[in-house]
């Protein structure tokens, strides 16, 4: 905790009135209970003891929308010596927070000041997200918070998921809807396998009153490169079919049809103005030869020059802007890239159409009618029989390549009234495969040689992004840098590279390689390391529980062939080892031909990631590669 | 009505006058006068570039009416940008529209006015209207630039314009900076604007043009200019001080209405405020510090604290006295703090009414001024600037001096201003070995002269610190590890800083003076059960978070995890320069450090020497001299457990030895009995190398890191 200093004659304007009253501090037996539960729970600062929501709907007559009540009420207990949180709840245009509050243990309205913030997101430049927080602290083991919360929703389909697991472990969640007759909702229920969710529906006069609960529900994970939560945790998918009123029926999201209509009465607000794009559309295909080469030049043309800036505010996070917007702008999101596509491929004369999609990130498909479903925009081009799927927020992306975190989704594809709902094919883990092969001799206790690395698919994709991103005058430094592994032992030179603007075809480094400090003389033998890339050697999922999930599906190999100096023989080699799982196929393996070592490495993830279930084994195989890579390679005169 | 339509005119007038604000602002850059409308190109040997800058205009304007000031402060910049890092980094603008100036007096609202506008390859010009485009979150405004292209020029403009009240003297924020931006600039031009009542201080440095004197029609009013063309990128190496060597400039402006208000100001005023100001003399430090140093403060406690007690000589009297003021003034007063951020209890209530706590400099030396006055001690007060900031002959703005009291005993004992850790055996080592003003006092208690002194130096012997790790072989993968570090002088506090929390200190000086904890204060019985408990569990989770942050910074010297972590901090070393910091780690290191080779393993046992400093090629090229903090040594100790049946070979590699006047970088290795010893020692002599030495650091620095790479080989006899 970092002290600052001043005038004491000015503290003085600020007493604090930490008085303790009686009853705020916790009894013996909350600090017991607190005391045991951070032994279940030893991660956790807070442990919610019970949690209950109740959600009950109404009708907004006049504008012919559902509105959704959702209230929470939490008592929550610090199990650590002491904790500072911040209880924080969202909101944004189609929403309001009615009542956000906290009381003491005894029931004393805890008067913390409550801010209320622009959720500032990362990816987002400009969005209606706000937040309501409030920061409080705990100052002993056992203290606790009642916690209550209101919150109303306009529009009742913007409400879509409730889930059991929260930030902290919770001893006894409760979820519960009050259903009015005259609306008609399924309550669909994902990942309840394995988990003992009790389930009670009781039908009054004029509603069904739906509880589920479940006990000892953990924390959420806190993990880097899981899948999407609506793999991991039990959750409910609120899907407002209907409601009725004075005897006549609305119809809201009965099936993806319903879904598609409300996107395209959306399209339909549009007013695009193609004349803008007109010559650069010209431009762009007047000396192309093929077809293919018209359509990839619009394409990679609207990747290179329209940045990625979103607004997503109210309206615009559904409705695209128009693609003229987009166009003079030279920026936007993926709805105005997926648009200005459509518009500048039409404008040449091809069916291009609009298609909502789901990445990887979310579980459901379009036989959900929600808009969970869907977080994306592509534009599908249709050409002789096939779709050919463009998304415009992939730079560097190749004409017909797929990015792993659309693959196997299904898209919805605009089609007048109706839509087409159609997957992404997938590709294997070879289509990304990455290679490195290098031809290595001893001179004066260094490892001298060429070497060539290659890069196809998504793994072509990441370098050329990342590369391409790096000033100027930076790139040659980062990308020797790169090469070196940042390592003062390695020192590369002459290095040449294939195009680096040319996103299609196969990525290739050739260079040369001066690698010290891994030869080491004693006596007559020469202990040799050709473990300097030391790929997946950090790549450990300690303690882990949840799926890792890699950026794209993985195939990486490499080949080193040593030079084995004259006069001497190889009386060591490290042993092979291999290990075939579902998600990672693994081999190592060293050759003596006799004039040379050949030491290969395979790297295959064919599904892109690895499942909780896999974990231990890999943590086991993990511990096996680091004593494979420790191994030396021996050679004696 | 009346009212209403007062409220429409008088809103109407706000409009008016804010919209005549931007037009001005507007015009200011942009408008007739504007020489670099047309500017569209860049020079050849720029192309490679990720931006270049054509012009960068800087502008300060300082007016008054009366109490009422107002500072204008602007800037332009005219940018070519030539990659997609450029143009994503000019992509988006984020700005305070409206500011609450905290000036002086008077809450009033600042505005800042914002142009952009895009100049495409072609010429043809495209403004932004800033207002249209940009959105505001939270009271911010945040623009996305829109239709900006590799190959085009942003030419944009920030003009703020701040009112407030300041019924005294004011002092202004100071500038110091090179001339140089982040990428090349073609023209600079810094201008400034003012009239009577401003004080200016303004120079420039090394080689940097000087400011010229622009003749103004109104004889009340001044103008000045400062401009530059072709001005390479900022591009700074390691251990460098830019404000030493790179062209650069200084400036500070001080508002005084009157001589009253001249007389109390902070700063280095010119005589007159025609003349700028460019260079503090000596008469000048003179005039400025010796009605702000008078001996003031009661010494009562010093008194008892002396009573009864003998000394060796009269500067262990001294530096006792200052450790006890340290404490009685300072770290007496820290639970309070803490205790009231974590807003466990208002502690302030239960030390009386007028407790002393030192906040400030001057207030330490005026005490001191009185301690030593009334105990016929002679002593002087010192003034020194930081070497980063340039020698004190260039010495412009009175924030950055630092001020010191040194006592002349036999061997002088300096003083300087608390903090946990000061010592009354050193003082802040931005200020060794530098050029300093002494400012006499006679008689004890006038300051009559100033002159100037060469403080002193500290030595890499004092600057050190000497570990010894010991290592025992696990199971032939891995290692378990204890060690001993020990850090002396300046090493010494910089690691105190970083690694200790106010339980680890606060209670060792309650004890060594007989002084009462905090909650010794707080007689009632349940409150003072409640604030103990809420005390503890706020220790106990710093203590979580310190233990995870020794952990990460062991892991992060040794380039990998360790396991089983532990440590002990056997002594603060917080009083003096012969008490070391000292602390005890224990952890485990799994798979790492040890490979095998065959039926032998290969040690990497040069690896616990610790991340060494890496020179890559372009570093090695480094045309700028070489500025170190302060000459300092390490020792290292690294032991190997020889596991019985066992022995090692391959210790010539640790045997090194590089010495040369900058430093060294020396090794040796040994089997004694059953254990491998190898011994470390690597120093940096100097505070300065001129460039042309930089060969002769990089050949211990590499010595350094190549011993990192050396493994022993270990193998069964």
């Amino acid at each position: 905790m970092k002290i600052t200093f001043f005038s004491l004659a000015f503290l003085l304007f600020f007493a604090i009135d930490g008085n303790a009253q009686k009853g705020l501090d916790p009894t013996a037996d909350e600090i017991s209970q607190a005391k045991k539960l951070r032994e279940s729970y030893s991660k956790d600062d807070i442990a919610i003891l019970e949690s209950s929501e109740l959600i009950t709907f109404d009708l907004n007559k006049k504008a012919a929308k559902v509105i959704v009540n959702h209230s929470i009420k939490e008592h929550l207990m610090n199990i650590n010596h002491r904790a500072d949180i911040q209880k924080y709840e969202f909101y944004d245009s189609e929403s309001s927070i009615q009542n956000f509050s906290l009381k003491y243990r005894n029931d004393k309205t805890a008067s913390f000041s409550v801010k209320d913030e622009f959720y500032k997101d990362r990816d987002l430049f400009y969005n209606d997200a706000k937040v309501k927080y409030v920061t409080i602290d705990f100052p002993v083991q056992g203290y606790n918070y009642k916690y209550e919360m209101e919150k109303k929703y306009d529009d009742v389909k913007y409400f879509t998921s409730l889930f059991f697991n929260d930030e902290y472990p919770v001893l006894s969640k409760k979820i519960t809807f009050e259903i009015p007759n005259w609306l008609d909702v399924e309550l669909k229920e994902f990942n309840f396998d394995g988990f003992k969710i009790n389930k009670t529906s009781n039908t009054e006069d004029k509603k069904t009153i739906v509880t589920y609960t479940l006990e000892n529900v953990p924390a959420a994970f806190k993990e880097n490169s899981m899948p999407g939560r609506s793999y991991l945790y039990p959750h409910i998918l609120v899907i407002a079919k209907s409601f009725t009123k004075d005897g006549a029926t609305t119809t809201l999201f009965k099936s993806n049809a319903d879904l598609y209509n409300w996107y395209k009465s959306l399209i339909a607000m549009m007013k695009d103005d193609t004349t803008v794009m007109k010559s650069k559309v010209n431009e762009l295909t007047a000396n192309a030869k093929t077809d293919e080469e018209k359509i990839k030049n619009i394409y990679y043309w609207v990747q290179d020059n329209i940045r990625y800036i979103a607004f997503e505010d109210g309206i615009a996070g559904f409705k695209p802007d128009e693609s003229n917007n987009v166009f003079e702008k030279r920026y936007g999101d993926c709805k105005g890239m997926a648009n200005l596509i459509k518009q500048m491929l039409k404008l040449a004369g091809f069916d291009a159409r609009l298609t909502w999609i789901g990445t990887k990130h979310i579980a459901y498909d379009y036989s959900t009618p929600s808009l969970a479903v869907d977080n994306h925009m592509i534009c599908t081009l249709m050409y002789k029989g096939k779709k050919i799927f463009l998304d415009g927020t992939e730079k560097y992306n190749s004409f017909g390549e797929y990015a792993e975190r659309i693959q196997n989704k299904e898209a919805m594809i605009e089609d007048g009234d109706k839509c087409i709902i159609e997957k992404i094919p997938t590709t294997t883990a070879d289509f990304n495969k990455e290679t490195f092969k290098t031809t290595l001799a001893i001179e004066n206790e260094t490892l001298i040689g060429v070497c060539n690395k290659t890069y196809q698919g998504e793994s072509r994709a990441e370098f050329l992004n990342i590369y391409n991103g790096f000033e100027n005058t930076k790139r040659k430094e980062r990308l020797d840098g790169y090469l070196s592994k940042q390592n003062k032992s390695i020192a590369v030179s002459d290095v040449k590279t294939s195009d680096l603007q040319n996103r299609d075809s196969k990525l290739t480094i050739d260079y040369n390689i001066a690698i010290q400090n891994k030869i080491s003389s004693f006596d007559d033998e020469i202990y040799v390391d050709l473990e300097f890339m030391n790929e997946y050697k950090n790549f450990e999922l300690k303690d882990r529980k949840v799926a890792y999930e890699m950026g794209y599906k993985t195939n990486y190999v490499s080949q080193i062939n040593l030079k084995i100096p004259d006069g001497y023989n190889v009386t060591k080699m490290p042993t092979n080892l291999s290990i075939k799982e579902n998600d990672f196929d693994i081999n190592l393996s060293y050759e003596n031909t006799g004039k040379e070592i050949i030491y290969k490495k395979s790297f295959m993830f064919k599904n892109g990631l690895i499942k909780a279930d896999a974990i231990e084994k890999w943590n086991e195989f993990n511990k096996k590669l680091k004593e494979n890579y420790n191994q030396q390679i021996t050679l004696s005169k | 009505m009346k009212t209403k339509l007062a409220l429409l005119f008088f809103l109407a007038i706000i409009g008016i006058c804010s919209a005549q604000d931007a037009k001005e602002a507007r015009e200011f850059f942009w408008g007739a006068k504007d020489e670099f409308k047309k500017a569209n190109t860049i020079p050849d040997k720029w192309k490679n570039e990720s931006a270049v800058i054509i012009h960068k205009r800087e502008h300060y304007n300082y007016h008054k009416f009366g109490k009422s000031v107002t500072y204008v402060s602007g800037i332009r910049k005219r940018i070519m940008l030539l990659d997609q890092a450029a143009v994503t980094e000019f992509s988006q603008f984020s700005y305070k529209n409206k500011f609450y100036s905290n000036r002086a007096y008077g809450y009033k609202k600042g505005t800042n006015y914002v142009g952009v506008k895009i100049i495409k390859p072609s010429g043809k010009e495209i403004e932004i209207d800033t207002d249209k485009e940009s959105k505001e979150v939270d009271g911010e405004k945040k623009l996305a630039v829109p239709n900006l292209e590799i190959g085009d020029i942003i030419d944009y403009y920030f003009y703020s314009v701040e009112p407030f009240k300041s019924f005294f003297d004011y002092t202004f924020e100071a500038v110091e900076t090179p001339l140089g931006d982040v990428y090349p600039t073609m023209d600079l031009k810094i201008t400034l604007d003012t009239e009577n009542d401003f004080f200016i201080n303004f120079n420039t440095y090394n080689g940097a043009p000087n400011l010229k004197e622009i003749p103004t029609k109104n004889s009340g009013e001044r103008s000045y200019e400062l401009s530059e063309k072709d001005i390479p990128k900022n591009e700074f190496p390691r251990w460098f001080y830019p404000l030493a060597e790179m062209p650069c400039y200084k400036f500070q402006v001080i508002f005084a209405r009157s001589g009253k208000f001249e007389k109390l100001a902070d700063g280095f005023l010119s005589e007159k405020e025609r003349d700028i100001k460019k260079t503090v003399s000596k008469e000048d430090i003179f005039d400025y510090y010796n009605k702000k140093f008078v001996p003031a403060g009661d010494i009562g406690d010093i008194n008892d604290f002396l009573k009864g007690k003998t000394f060796t000589s009269e500067e262990d009297k001294i530096r006792e006295v200052y450790y006890f003021t340290r404490h009685q003034f300072y770290t007496r007063y820290i639970e309070a703090f803490v205790v009231n951020e974590a807003k466990i209890f208002y502690p302030f209530e239960y030390y009386g009414n007028y407790p002393i706590f030192f906040n400030s400099e001057v207030q330490f030396v005026n005490y001191f001024m009185q301690f030593l006055r009334k105990n016929d001690i002679s002593y002087d007060v010192i003034i020194a600037t930081p070497r980063y900031d340039g020698s004190i002959d260039d010495l412009l703005i009175q924030s950055n001096v630092k001020k010191l009291i040194r006592v002349n005993t036999k061997n002088p004992v300096y003083l300087e201003y608390f903090s946990p850790y000061t010592s009354a055996d050193q003082f802040n080592y931005n200020i060794e070995n530098s050029k300093a003003y002494v400012l006499e006092v006679s008689k004890g208690k006038r300051i009559t002269d100033a002159s100037t002194v060469q403080l002193p130096s500290s030595t890499y012997q004092e600057n050190s610190v000497k570990t010894k790790t010991e290592l025992t072989l696990e199971d032939f993968t891995g290692f378990k590890a204890k060690k001993l570090s020990s850090y002396l002088g300046h090493l010494k506090d910089s690691e105190q800083s970083d690694r200790l929390n106010f339980y680890d200190y606060v209670y060792e000086d309650y004890k060594k003076y007989a002084t009462k904890p905090l909650l010794d204060y707080v007689k009632n019985k349940k409150k003072n059960e409640q604030y103990s408990n809420e005390m503890k569990a706020l220790i106990n989770k710093m203590k979580d978070t310190q233990k995870e942050s020794f952990e990460k910074s062991i892991e992060g010297e040794l380039d990998f995890l360790v396991d089983d972590y532990s440590f002990k901090i056997n002594n603060t070393g917080r009083y003096g320069k012969k008490s070391s910091f000292e602390m005890e780690e224990e952890f485990s290191i799994k798979d790492n450090l040890i490979k095998k080779a065959g039926d032998k393993y290969l040690i990497e046992l040069g690896k616990l020497l610790t991340s060494q400093i890496e020179i890559d090629q372009k570093e090695k090229d480094r045309k700028n001299n070489i500025y170190s903090v302060y000459p300092r040594s390490y020792e290292n100790e690294i032991i190997l457990n020889i596991p019985v049946g066992y022995s090692v070979s391959g210790l010539e590699k640790f045997n090194k030895k590089v010495e040369n006047e900058t430093g060294g970088f020396t090794s040796t290795a040994e089997v004694k009995g059953n254990q491998l010893i190898v011994k470390t020692y690597k120093h940096y002599k100097n505070y300065f190398e001129p460039n042309a030495n930089w060969n002769k650091m990089i050949d211990f620095l590499d010595a350094a890191y190549q011993f990192t790479q050396e493994k022993v080989l270990l193998k069964k006899n």
